[in-house]
Protein backbone atom coordinates (compact mmCIF):
# COMPACT_ATOMS: atom_id res chain seq x y z
CA UNK A 1 0.00 0.00 0.00
CA UNK A 2 2.86 2.35 0.70
CA UNK A 3 5.02 1.21 -2.21
CA UNK A 4 7.97 1.50 0.14
CA UNK A 5 9.32 -1.33 2.29
CA UNK A 6 10.57 0.94 5.09
CA UNK A 7 7.25 2.75 5.37
CA UNK A 8 5.44 -0.56 5.41
CA UNK A 9 7.70 -1.72 8.24
CA UNK A 10 7.04 1.51 10.15
CA UNK A 11 3.31 1.02 9.77
CA UNK A 12 3.55 -2.61 10.82
CA UNK A 13 5.70 -1.89 13.85
CA UNK A 14 3.46 1.00 14.87
CA UNK A 15 0.44 -1.27 14.75
CA UNK A 16 2.12 -4.05 16.70
CA UNK A 17 3.39 -1.56 19.28
CA UNK A 18 -0.08 -0.10 19.70
CA UNK A 19 -1.51 -3.61 20.12
CA UNK A 20 1.15 -4.43 22.71
CA UNK A 21 0.36 -1.22 24.62
CA UNK A 22 -3.32 -1.98 24.58
CA UNK A 23 -2.67 -5.52 25.78
CA UNK A 24 -0.50 -4.16 28.59
CA UNK A 25 -3.37 -1.87 29.61
CA UNK A 26 -5.69 -4.84 29.68
CA UNK A 27 -7.57 -3.69 26.57
CA UNK A 28 -6.24 -5.97 23.83
CA UNK A 29 -7.44 -5.57 20.23
CA UNK A 30 -10.87 -7.08 19.79
CA UNK A 31 -9.98 -9.20 16.76
CA UNK A 32 -7.48 -9.64 13.94
CA UNK A 33 -9.33 -7.10 11.77
CA UNK A 34 -8.26 -4.41 14.21
CA UNK A 35 -4.63 -4.94 13.09
CA UNK A 36 -5.45 -4.48 9.43
CA UNK A 37 -7.66 -1.46 10.12
CA UNK A 38 -4.96 0.18 12.23
CA UNK A 39 -2.18 -0.69 9.78
CA UNK A 40 -4.22 0.68 6.92
CA UNK A 41 -4.66 4.07 8.58
CA UNK A 42 -0.97 4.16 9.45
CA UNK A 43 -0.08 3.42 5.81
CA UNK A 44 -2.41 6.17 4.65
CA UNK A 45 -0.92 8.62 7.13
CA UNK A 46 2.61 7.73 6.03
CA UNK A 47 1.86 8.09 2.33
CA UNK A 48 -0.16 11.24 2.84
CA UNK A 49 3.02 13.30 2.84
CA UNK A 50 4.30 11.73 -0.41
CA UNK A 51 3.69 12.91 -3.90
CA UNK A 52 0.12 12.04 -4.82
CA UNK A 53 -1.05 10.82 -8.19
CA UNK A 54 -3.10 13.41 -9.98
CA UNK A 55 -6.75 12.54 -10.09
CA UNK A 56 -7.86 11.67 -13.56
CA UNK A 57 -9.54 9.03 -15.64
CA UNK A 58 -7.53 5.86 -16.01
CA UNK A 59 -7.92 3.54 -18.95
CA UNK A 60 -9.85 0.35 -18.35
CA UNK A 61 -9.58 -2.91 -20.27
CA UNK A 62 -11.60 -6.05 -19.91
CA UNK A 63 -9.66 -8.83 -18.20
CA UNK A 64 -7.85 -10.79 -20.88
CA UNK A 65 -7.35 -14.56 -20.99
CA UNK A 66 -3.60 -14.00 -21.19
CA UNK A 67 -3.55 -11.76 -18.08
CA UNK A 68 -1.96 -14.46 -15.82
CA UNK A 69 0.93 -14.77 -18.25
CA UNK A 70 1.37 -11.00 -18.13
CA UNK A 71 1.34 -11.03 -14.31
CA UNK A 72 4.04 -13.70 -14.30
CA UNK A 73 6.35 -11.26 -16.05
CA UNK A 74 5.81 -8.61 -13.37
CA UNK A 75 8.10 -7.89 -10.46
CA UNK A 76 6.60 -7.53 -7.02
CA UNK A 77 7.90 -3.94 -6.89
CA UNK A 78 5.97 -3.09 -10.05
CA UNK A 79 2.78 -4.44 -8.56
CA UNK A 80 3.45 -2.54 -5.32
CA UNK A 81 4.06 0.64 -7.30
CA UNK A 82 0.77 0.26 -9.16
CA UNK A 83 -1.22 -0.46 -6.01
CA UNK A 84 0.33 2.39 -4.06
CA UNK A 85 -0.44 4.82 -6.89
CA UNK A 86 -4.13 3.95 -6.93
CA UNK A 87 -6.53 6.42 -5.31
CA UNK A 88 -8.09 5.68 -1.96
CA UNK A 89 -10.12 3.66 -1.08
CA UNK A 90 -9.39 1.62 -4.20
CA UNK A 91 -5.76 1.23 -3.15
CA UNK A 92 -6.67 -0.29 0.21
CA UNK A 93 -9.38 -2.42 -1.37
CA UNK A 94 -7.02 -3.91 -3.95
CA UNK A 95 -4.20 -4.43 -1.45
CA UNK A 96 -6.39 -6.20 1.06
CA UNK A 97 -8.39 -8.14 -1.53
CA UNK A 98 -5.25 -9.69 -3.03
CA UNK A 99 -4.01 -10.72 0.40
CA UNK A 100 -6.77 -13.33 0.01
CA UNK A 101 -7.38 -13.31 3.75
CA UNK A 102 -10.85 -11.83 4.10
CA UNK A 103 -14.46 -12.42 3.25
CA UNK A 104 -16.38 -9.64 1.53
CA UNK A 105 -17.97 -8.58 4.82
CA UNK A 106 -14.59 -8.48 6.58
CA UNK A 107 -13.07 -6.45 3.77
CA UNK A 108 -15.92 -3.96 3.91
CA UNK A 109 -15.47 -3.77 7.67
CA UNK A 110 -11.71 -3.15 7.50
CA UNK A 111 -12.15 -0.57 4.76
CA UNK A 112 -15.15 0.99 6.48
CA UNK A 113 -17.16 0.73 3.28
CA UNK A 114 -20.70 -0.32 2.53
CA UNK A 115 -20.70 -3.93 1.26
CA UNK A 116 -22.06 -2.88 -2.17
CA UNK A 117 -19.26 -0.35 -2.70
CA UNK A 118 -16.52 -2.96 -2.48
CA UNK A 119 -17.32 -5.00 -5.63
CA UNK A 120 -17.37 -1.79 -7.68
CA UNK A 121 -13.94 -0.77 -6.42
CA UNK A 122 -12.48 -4.22 -7.09
CA UNK A 123 -14.04 -4.51 -10.55
CA UNK A 124 -12.85 -1.05 -11.62
CA UNK A 125 -9.40 -1.70 -10.13
CA UNK A 126 -9.16 -4.98 -12.00
CA UNK A 127 -9.96 -3.35 -15.34
CA UNK A 128 -7.52 -0.52 -14.68
CA UNK A 129 -4.89 -3.05 -13.70
CA UNK A 130 -5.46 -4.93 -16.99
CA UNK A 131 -5.05 -1.68 -18.93
CA UNK A 132 -1.85 -0.95 -17.01
CA UNK A 133 -0.64 -4.53 -17.62
CA UNK A 134 -1.28 -4.14 -21.34
CA UNK A 135 0.86 -1.01 -21.28
CA UNK A 136 3.68 -2.41 -19.11
CA UNK A 137 3.79 -6.03 -20.27
CA UNK A 138 2.15 -6.05 -23.70
CA UNK A 139 0.90 -9.41 -24.76
CA UNK A 140 2.57 -10.87 -27.78
CA UNK A 141 0.46 -13.32 -29.71
CA UNK A 142 2.51 -16.46 -30.41
CA UNK A 143 0.78 -17.06 -33.70
CA UNK A 144 1.53 -13.55 -34.95
CA UNK B 1 -39.77 -10.35 -19.45
CA UNK B 2 -37.69 -10.55 -16.26
CA UNK B 3 -39.30 -8.98 -13.21
CA UNK B 4 -37.77 -6.10 -11.29
CA UNK B 5 -36.86 -8.48 -8.48
CA UNK B 6 -35.09 -10.86 -10.86
CA UNK B 7 -33.11 -7.98 -12.32
CA UNK B 8 -32.12 -6.79 -8.85
CA UNK B 9 -31.03 -10.32 -7.91
CA UNK B 10 -28.97 -10.62 -11.09
CA UNK B 11 -27.33 -7.26 -10.43
CA UNK B 12 -26.55 -8.24 -6.85
CA UNK B 13 -25.09 -11.57 -7.92
CA UNK B 14 -23.02 -9.93 -10.63
CA UNK B 15 -21.79 -7.45 -8.04
CA UNK B 16 -20.85 -10.27 -5.66
CA UNK B 17 -18.97 -12.08 -8.42
CA UNK B 18 -16.77 -9.00 -8.86
CA UNK B 19 -15.22 -9.68 -5.48
CA UNK B 20 -15.49 -13.46 -5.53
CA UNK B 21 -12.99 -15.16 -3.22
CA UNK B 22 -9.73 -15.99 -4.97
CA UNK B 23 -9.47 -19.35 -3.27
CA UNK B 24 -12.22 -21.45 -1.71
CA UNK B 25 -12.58 -20.44 1.92
CA UNK B 26 -14.68 -22.24 4.51
CA UNK B 27 -16.34 -19.05 5.80
CA UNK B 28 -17.77 -17.94 2.44
CA UNK B 29 -21.41 -16.97 2.85
CA UNK B 30 -24.27 -18.62 1.01
CA UNK B 31 -25.05 -15.65 -1.25
CA UNK B 32 -21.47 -15.53 -2.47
CA UNK B 33 -21.32 -19.30 -3.02
CA UNK B 34 -24.54 -19.14 -5.06
CA UNK B 35 -23.28 -16.20 -7.11
CA UNK B 36 -19.98 -17.96 -7.82
CA UNK B 37 -21.69 -21.22 -8.80
CA UNK B 38 -23.98 -19.36 -11.20
CA UNK B 39 -21.08 -17.38 -12.63
CA UNK B 40 -19.19 -20.62 -13.30
CA UNK B 41 -22.15 -22.17 -15.09
CA UNK B 42 -23.77 -19.15 -16.72
CA UNK B 43 -23.18 -17.32 -19.98
CA UNK B 44 -20.46 -15.20 -18.39
CA UNK B 45 -18.41 -18.27 -17.38
CA UNK B 46 -15.41 -17.50 -19.66
CA UNK B 47 -15.24 -13.92 -18.40
CA UNK B 48 -15.43 -15.12 -14.80
CA UNK B 49 -12.73 -17.72 -15.49
CA UNK B 50 -10.42 -14.96 -16.79
CA UNK B 51 -11.16 -12.86 -13.72
CA UNK B 52 -10.36 -15.74 -11.38
CA UNK B 53 -7.18 -16.59 -13.28
CA UNK B 54 -5.99 -12.98 -13.02
CA UNK B 55 -6.91 -12.81 -9.32
CA UNK B 56 -5.03 -16.03 -8.61
CA UNK B 57 -1.97 -14.81 -10.50
CA UNK B 58 -1.90 -11.52 -8.57
CA UNK B 59 -2.50 -13.29 -5.24
CA UNK B 60 0.38 -15.66 -6.02
CA UNK B 61 2.62 -12.68 -6.74
CA UNK B 62 1.56 -11.06 -3.47
CA UNK B 63 2.20 -14.29 -1.57
CA UNK B 64 5.69 -14.40 -3.01
CA UNK B 65 6.62 -11.18 -1.18
CA UNK B 66 9.19 -12.29 1.38
CA UNK B 67 8.43 -11.55 5.03
CA UNK B 68 11.44 -10.13 6.85
CA UNK B 69 12.85 -12.21 9.72
CA UNK B 70 12.17 -9.48 12.29
CA UNK B 71 8.51 -9.36 11.26
CA UNK B 72 8.20 -13.14 11.29
CA UNK B 73 9.70 -13.07 14.78
CA UNK B 74 6.90 -10.83 16.01
CA UNK B 75 4.30 -13.31 14.90
CA UNK B 76 6.23 -16.22 16.42
CA UNK B 77 6.68 -14.61 19.85
CA UNK B 78 3.71 -12.36 20.40
CA UNK B 79 0.12 -13.23 21.02
CA UNK B 80 -1.68 -9.93 20.84
CA UNK B 81 -5.12 -11.12 19.94
CA UNK B 82 -7.04 -12.42 22.91
CA UNK B 83 -8.47 -15.90 22.64
CA UNK B 84 -12.03 -15.64 21.41
CA UNK B 85 -14.35 -15.40 24.39
CA UNK B 86 -17.59 -17.24 24.30
CA UNK B 87 -20.07 -14.47 24.01
CA UNK B 88 -23.25 -15.90 25.43
CA UNK B 89 -25.29 -12.99 24.26
CA UNK B 90 -24.06 -13.50 20.70
CA UNK B 91 -24.69 -17.23 20.90
CA UNK B 92 -28.18 -16.66 22.28
CA UNK B 93 -29.14 -14.26 19.51
CA UNK B 94 -27.74 -16.47 16.77
CA UNK B 95 -30.67 -17.04 14.35
CA UNK B 96 -30.07 -20.79 14.36
CA UNK B 97 -30.19 -20.90 18.16
CA UNK B 98 -33.28 -18.67 18.21
CA UNK B 99 -35.00 -20.88 15.62
CA UNK B 100 -34.17 -24.04 17.58
CA UNK B 101 -35.35 -22.44 20.84
CA UNK B 102 -38.66 -21.40 19.26
CA UNK B 103 -39.12 -24.88 17.77
CA UNK B 104 -38.39 -26.53 21.12
CA UNK B 105 -40.83 -24.17 22.88
CA UNK B 106 -43.56 -24.94 20.33
CA UNK B 107 -42.96 -28.69 20.66
CA UNK B 108 -42.95 -28.38 24.47
CA UNK B 109 -46.15 -26.32 24.33
CA UNK B 110 -47.92 -28.83 22.11
CA UNK B 111 -46.64 -31.69 24.25
CA UNK B 112 -47.78 -30.12 27.52
CA UNK B 113 -51.14 -29.24 25.98
CA UNK B 114 -51.55 -32.86 24.89
CA UNK B 115 -50.54 -34.11 28.34
CA UNK B 116 -52.94 -31.68 30.00
CA UNK B 117 -55.68 -32.75 27.64
CA UNK B 118 -54.92 -36.42 28.31
CA UNK B 119 -55.04 -35.88 32.10
CA UNK B 120 -58.44 -34.25 31.74
CA UNK B 121 -59.65 -36.95 29.34
CA UNK B 122 -62.28 -39.51 30.21
CA UNK B 123 -63.54 -42.60 28.37
CA UNK B 124 -65.37 -41.41 25.28
CA UNK B 125 -63.66 -38.01 25.17
CA UNK B 126 -62.19 -38.56 21.71
CA UNK B 127 -65.58 -39.59 20.31
CA UNK B 128 -67.13 -36.56 22.00
CA UNK B 129 -64.53 -34.27 20.41
CA UNK B 130 -65.24 -35.78 17.01
CA UNK B 131 -68.95 -35.16 17.53
CA UNK B 132 -68.24 -31.53 18.40
CA UNK B 133 -66.66 -31.26 14.96
CA UNK B 134 -69.83 -32.79 13.54
CA UNK B 135 -71.86 -30.26 15.54
CA UNK B 136 -69.88 -27.34 14.18
CA UNK B 137 -70.42 -28.47 10.57
CA UNK B 138 -74.03 -29.62 10.79
CA UNK B 139 -76.73 -27.55 9.11
CA UNK B 140 -80.35 -27.87 10.21
CA UNK B 141 -81.39 -29.10 6.74
CA UNK B 142 -79.45 -32.30 7.35
CA UNK B 143 -81.76 -33.27 10.19
CA UNK B 144 -85.29 -34.59 10.00
CA UNK B 145 -87.48 -31.70 11.09
CA UNK B 146 -89.34 -32.61 14.23
CA UNK B 147 -90.81 -30.19 16.71
CA UNK B 148 -91.31 -31.80 20.07
CA UNK B 149 -89.75 -32.03 23.52
CA UNK B 150 -86.25 -33.49 23.51
CA UNK B 151 -87.23 -36.06 26.11
CA UNK B 152 -89.87 -37.49 23.77
CA UNK B 153 -87.26 -38.45 21.21
CA UNK B 154 -85.91 -41.25 23.38
CA UNK B 155 -88.97 -43.30 22.50
CA UNK B 156 -88.53 -42.50 18.83
CA UNK B 157 -84.93 -43.71 18.96
CA UNK B 158 -85.98 -46.88 20.70
CA UNK B 159 -88.96 -47.72 18.52
CA UNK B 160 -87.75 -46.55 15.12
CA UNK B 161 -84.01 -47.23 15.38
CA UNK B 162 -83.91 -49.87 18.12
CA UNK B 163 -81.53 -47.74 20.15
CA UNK B 164 -81.91 -48.80 23.75
CA UNK B 165 -81.05 -46.39 26.57
CA UNK B 166 -80.64 -43.46 24.16
CA UNK B 167 -82.30 -41.30 26.78
CA UNK B 168 -82.15 -37.54 27.11
CA UNK B 169 -81.48 -36.57 30.74
CA UNK B 170 -84.39 -34.79 32.48
CA UNK B 171 -82.48 -31.53 32.65
CA UNK B 172 -82.71 -31.30 28.82
CA UNK B 173 -85.93 -33.26 28.37
CA UNK B 174 -88.22 -30.22 28.21
CA UNK B 175 -86.32 -28.26 25.57
CA UNK B 176 -88.02 -27.89 22.20
CA UNK B 177 -86.34 -29.53 19.24
CA UNK B 178 -85.84 -28.37 15.65
CA UNK B 179 -84.88 -31.75 14.26
CA UNK B 180 -83.01 -34.96 14.84
CA UNK B 181 -81.24 -37.74 13.00
CA UNK B 182 -79.49 -41.04 13.63
CA UNK B 183 -76.27 -41.77 11.77
CA UNK B 184 -73.30 -44.11 11.89
CA UNK B 185 -69.99 -42.63 12.99
CA UNK B 186 -66.58 -43.62 11.59
CA UNK B 187 -66.52 -46.74 13.79
CA UNK B 188 -69.98 -47.79 12.68
CA UNK B 189 -71.51 -46.83 16.03
CA UNK B 190 -75.04 -45.46 15.99
CA UNK B 191 -75.18 -41.80 17.00
CA UNK B 192 -78.34 -39.84 17.69
CA UNK B 193 -78.20 -36.09 17.13
CA UNK B 194 -80.84 -33.64 18.32
CA UNK B 195 -80.96 -29.94 17.51
CA UNK B 196 -82.61 -27.72 20.11
CA UNK B 197 -84.29 -24.36 19.68
CA UNK B 198 -82.58 -23.22 22.89
CA UNK B 199 -79.40 -21.40 21.86
CA UNK B 200 -79.11 -23.84 18.94
CA UNK B 201 -77.67 -26.40 21.30
CA UNK B 202 -77.14 -29.91 19.98
CA UNK B 203 -77.50 -33.11 21.95
CA UNK B 204 -75.71 -36.32 21.06
CA UNK B 205 -76.26 -39.84 22.28
CA UNK B 206 -73.64 -42.41 21.42
CA UNK B 207 -72.39 -45.78 22.73
CA UNK B 208 -69.89 -45.65 25.58
CA UNK B 209 -66.29 -46.57 24.93
CA UNK B 210 -65.15 -50.11 25.54
CA UNK B 211 -61.89 -51.13 27.17
CA UNK B 212 -59.27 -53.23 25.27
CA UNK B 213 -60.93 -56.41 26.54
CA UNK B 214 -64.19 -55.29 24.96
CA UNK B 215 -65.88 -54.57 28.28
CA UNK B 216 -67.94 -51.47 28.77
CA UNK B 217 -66.23 -48.79 30.87
CA UNK B 218 -68.01 -47.80 34.09
CA UNK B 219 -70.70 -45.13 33.86
CA UNK B 220 -70.12 -41.69 35.31
CA UNK B 221 -72.85 -39.37 36.45
CA UNK B 222 -70.94 -36.10 36.72
CA UNK B 223 -70.57 -33.74 33.80
CA UNK B 224 -67.23 -33.91 32.02
CA UNK B 225 -66.22 -31.33 29.48
CA UNK B 226 -64.55 -31.41 26.08
CA UNK B 227 -63.72 -28.53 23.75
CA UNK B 228 -63.18 -28.47 20.02
CA UNK B 229 -63.25 -25.74 17.38
CA UNK B 230 -64.99 -23.20 19.62
CA UNK B 231 -67.61 -25.71 20.78
CA UNK B 232 -67.93 -27.14 24.25
CA UNK B 233 -69.56 -30.39 25.19
CA UNK B 234 -70.74 -31.64 28.58
CA UNK B 235 -70.75 -35.43 28.72
CA UNK B 236 -72.14 -37.97 31.14
CA UNK B 237 -72.56 -41.73 30.76
CA UNK B 238 -75.44 -43.88 31.88
CA UNK B 239 -76.38 -47.46 30.97
CA UNK B 240 -73.51 -47.71 28.52
CA UNK B 241 -74.66 -44.68 26.51
CA UNK B 242 -72.96 -41.30 26.55
CA UNK B 243 -75.02 -38.18 26.42
CA UNK B 244 -73.43 -34.93 25.29
CA UNK B 245 -74.91 -31.44 25.27
CA UNK B 246 -72.94 -29.28 22.86
CA UNK B 247 -72.97 -25.51 22.56
CA UNK B 248 -70.95 -22.97 20.62
CA UNK B 249 -69.02 -21.27 23.41
CA UNK B 250 -67.40 -22.25 26.67
CA UNK B 251 -68.38 -24.40 29.63
CA UNK B 252 -69.74 -21.21 31.27
CA UNK B 253 -72.37 -21.04 28.52
CA UNK B 254 -73.41 -24.61 29.30
CA UNK B 255 -73.28 -24.34 33.08
CA UNK B 256 -76.82 -22.94 33.55
CA UNK B 257 -78.29 -26.01 31.80
CA UNK B 258 -76.43 -28.64 33.77
CA UNK B 259 -78.13 -30.04 36.79
CA UNK B 260 -75.75 -31.47 39.36
CA UNK B 261 -78.26 -33.70 41.05
CA UNK B 262 -78.48 -37.29 39.82
CA UNK B 263 -81.74 -37.92 38.11
CA UNK B 264 -83.30 -40.83 36.29
CA UNK B 265 -83.99 -40.12 32.61
CA UNK B 266 -87.65 -39.62 32.03
CA UNK B 267 -88.10 -42.20 29.28
CA UNK B 268 -86.20 -44.97 31.06
CA UNK B 269 -88.36 -44.49 34.09
CA UNK B 270 -91.43 -44.70 31.89
CA UNK B 271 -90.17 -47.90 30.25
Amino acid sequence: MTGDLDKAKDAFQGTVREAALRSARGEPPADRLWFFRDARWRCLALTDKDLQAEPGHLAEHEVAPFAPAQVEQLHVEQLAAWVSAAPEPQRSAMALFYLDEFSQAELASVLELKPRELPQLIATGRREFQAWLDAVVPHVDDEA
Amino acid sequence: MPSCRTLMMKRRQSSLVDCAPITDKPGTDRAMRTAVTRARRGAGAPRFAHQQALDRAIAALVQSIPVGPEIAEWFANESLIPAGKRRWRKILFNPVVVAIAIAVMVIAGVFSYRVHERIKDFPGASAARHLLTVASSTRSVLLDPIRTDAGALSDLFFMKHRLEHYDVPPTFADFKTIGCRVFDDEDGQRVAQIWLVEKHMQLFLFPAEKDPQGRRVPDFDDWRFVEQEGWTGAVKQRNGVCFMAAIRGTDKDLAPYLSTKSEQPASSAAR
